[in-house]
């Protein structure tokens, strides 16, 4: 369609306000991460006139950063040394681990669904499919018995395992798709030529698929990190990841909104990372492979 | 010619299919189906916290569970939080996603913009809002005050009136540039002839959206529309931080309640029945969508 000049002006400040407002929750939030206790609880909020300082950051990491804008500070209070670092490792552990069995498991399952033909295909795709569509509750209680009883409870394998299932569905379903788009008839003159199934899928199709199965460890990698309910049913003391450990920053007698923030900023900055990483595939991957880009 | 390739051969073999479907099968039988068989059978039992032990109760947690109004209020929670979210998503991802279809400089940025909000923790975009809409010092609270809509004795979260939709404003937030970027891909991959047809034709803008656009994107919107609606109806994290269900139980969801019988009054056979409960309903109503708008994997 043809526009004028001043309609793609208008179009485009709109469109820089609206994101600009999508936007402003992020900002706003990094900005409590940088501010100084009393400047968060300021009416009317500061949201450009504020000093920046790094204490929160040095709280919540118990580590000095030095350059923090100019002043330094020796009591770090809160827990110590390296306060929550065993966290964020707790949470970069869980998510790796859960990620490679995700994607372990569902590149075999995915090259049988791609591209062989057996009795209850369609059933199997639906069967996955519906394990995506169970609230995590109704897992996560269950899990929560069986996990006291096999010892799983507060294990880094515990959790490993159900993010990894939890992602299994989309990595089976995402996987697929990627194959679905590798052309069969490869597949089929190899095995004329006498070359094995396994052989192909290490040789010809699992070579191929490689941006979609980067593509497919990142999301599966980026939903581990977020996750809350399993994390937060199926630990007790011994281990937590930064989303559940930041929701224990709201206390009866207050909420350190500072060092909250500054958790919270610090944990987004990898998934930040990684999301623009895959711009490509996001569509596929937030559709479960069923749509296209 | 695969048919007859997957059948040929020894039982051991990775000709096959189900030497390479086995151990998602194991993960899925272990991990779904034994839970789903335990939750069944927890919830003809109930924690006796005398005896310290679970004491098998019939179908008396079955018969709680239809006569609990604080079930039903939070079905209700949870039916009208599902509709609500997913229109405002589905209304503005459309109207942002026409808004941003464009080559023009920046809009490929403002896109990239736009997806950050995904890859938040929820719990923390939760916490994010509590904050923003604290009565005392929140920016949004401060806001709407200083525009009239809000006065200094209506904190957001603590008003029955108010807080499911501080709870909404959170959702909206992360998950409408999903919707926008979904749009966006399939208003891209739209046909341009109908498009020039119409135009010869004279036909209104309005007229091209609902006429073409909207047909077009038939599958694209149901594919959305599935997807977010199974995570609107199974939502935890933002109540569980925002708002722990209150006041009273104006923000309980299922999930929520579920969650809060089980693991903080100890009712573990009734908490599984409730999460049954929401199992069933959002199996029943996924599937009902997928037969109904023919989503095909």
């Amino acid at each position: 369609m043809v526009r004028s000049k001043s309609q793609r002006m208008v179009r485009m400040i709109l469109a820089w306000i609206v994101v600009g407002l999508f936007f402003f929750p992020l900002y706003y939030w990094m900005t409590v991460a940088f501010k100084e206790g009393r400047e968060i609880f300021d009416i009317p909020p500061r949201v450009f006139n504020f000093t920046p300082t790094m204490k929160n950051f040095e709280e919540v990491f118990g580590i000095s950063f030095g350059f923090g804008f100019g002043e330094q500070r020796e009591v770090l209070p809160g827990g110590g040394n390296w306060y929550m670092t065993p966290r964020l490792l707790d949470s970069i552990i869980i998510a790796v681990g859960s990620t490679a069995l995700a994607i372990a498991i569902s590149t075999f399952a995915s090259y049988a669904l791609s591209r062989m033909d057996f009795r209850g295909r369609h059933h199997f795709v639906g069967w996955v499919l519906s394990t995506r569509m169970m609230p995590p509750v109704a897992v996560a209680i269950p899990m929560f018995f069986m996990f006291r009883d096999f010892g799983l409870m507060d294990t880094h394998f515990g959790i490993i395992l159900i993010h990894a299932l939890m992602n299994l569905p989309l990595a089976v379903l995402l996987l697929k798709s990627f194959f679905d788009d590798i052309p069969r008839e490869i597949d089929e003159s190899a095995i004329i030529d006498g070359a094995s199934r396994f052989l192909i899928f290490r040789r010809v199709v699992f070579p191929m698929a490689k941006g979609g199965i980067a593509a497919t460890a990142v999301l599966c990698f980026i939903f581990s990190w977020t996750e809350f309910l399993f994390v937060l049913t199926l630990t007790q003391t011994g281990l937590k990841t930064v989303p559940v450990v930041a929701s224990t920053f709201v206390t009866s007698t207050g909420t350190a909104w500072g060092n909250m923030a500054a958790l919270g900023t610090a944990a987004m900055i990898p998934a930040f990372i990684f999301i623009l990483l895959v711009q490509k595939q996001l569509v596929r991957g937030l559709t479960l492979g069923s749509l296209k880009q | 010619m695969s048919q007859s390739s997957a059948m040929q051969g020894r039982f051991w073999s990775f000709d096959r299919a189900w030497p390479w479907l086995l151990p998602m099968v194991a993960m899925l039988l272990v991990f779904t189906v034994y839970p789903l068989l335990y939750n069944i059978w927890l919830s003809f039992h109930e924690y006796a916290p005398l005896k310290r032990r679970l004491v098998y109760v019939g179908f008396e947690n079955w018969q709680t569970l239809f006569a609990d109004a604080r079930m039903w209020a939070s079905l209700g929670v949870t039916l009208f939080y599902f509709v609500v979210v997913l229109i405002i998503q589905l209304v503005l991802g459309m109207a942002l996603a026409l808004l941003l279809d464009s080559d023009d400089p920046g809009m490929g940025f403002l896109r990239g913009v736009l997806t950050l909000t995904l890859v938040v923790p929820p719990a923390i975009t939760g916490m994010m809002f509590l904050l923003m809409e604290d009565p005392e010092f929140g920016v949004l609270s401060w806001f709407l005050e200083q525009i009239g809509l809000l006065t200094s004795s209506t904190p957001i979260l603590a008003t029955p009136a108010t807080a499911l939709w501080g709870v909404v404003l959170a959702d909206v937030w992360q998950w409408t540039p999903f919707m926008v970027l979904i749009f966006l891909a399939g208003l891209r991959s739209l046909p341009p002839e109908p498009y020039e047809a119409a135009t010869l034709d004279g036909a209104s803008a309005m007229q091209i959206f609902r006429r073409i656009t909207l047909p077009l994107m038939n599958k694209v919107i149901a594919v959305a529309v599935l997807i977010r609606g199974i995570d609107l109806f199974r939502m935890f994290d933002y109540v569980f931080v925002m708002t722990s269900g209150g006041p009273g139980t104006t923000t309980y969801t299922l999930s929520l309640y579920a969650w809060q019988q089980t693991f903080s009054f100890i009712k573990w056979g009734y908490g599984a029945t409730i999460s049954l409960l929401a199992l069933v309903i959002i199996l029943v109503i996924a599937n009902l969508f997928i037969y109904i708008a023919k989503v095909r994997w």
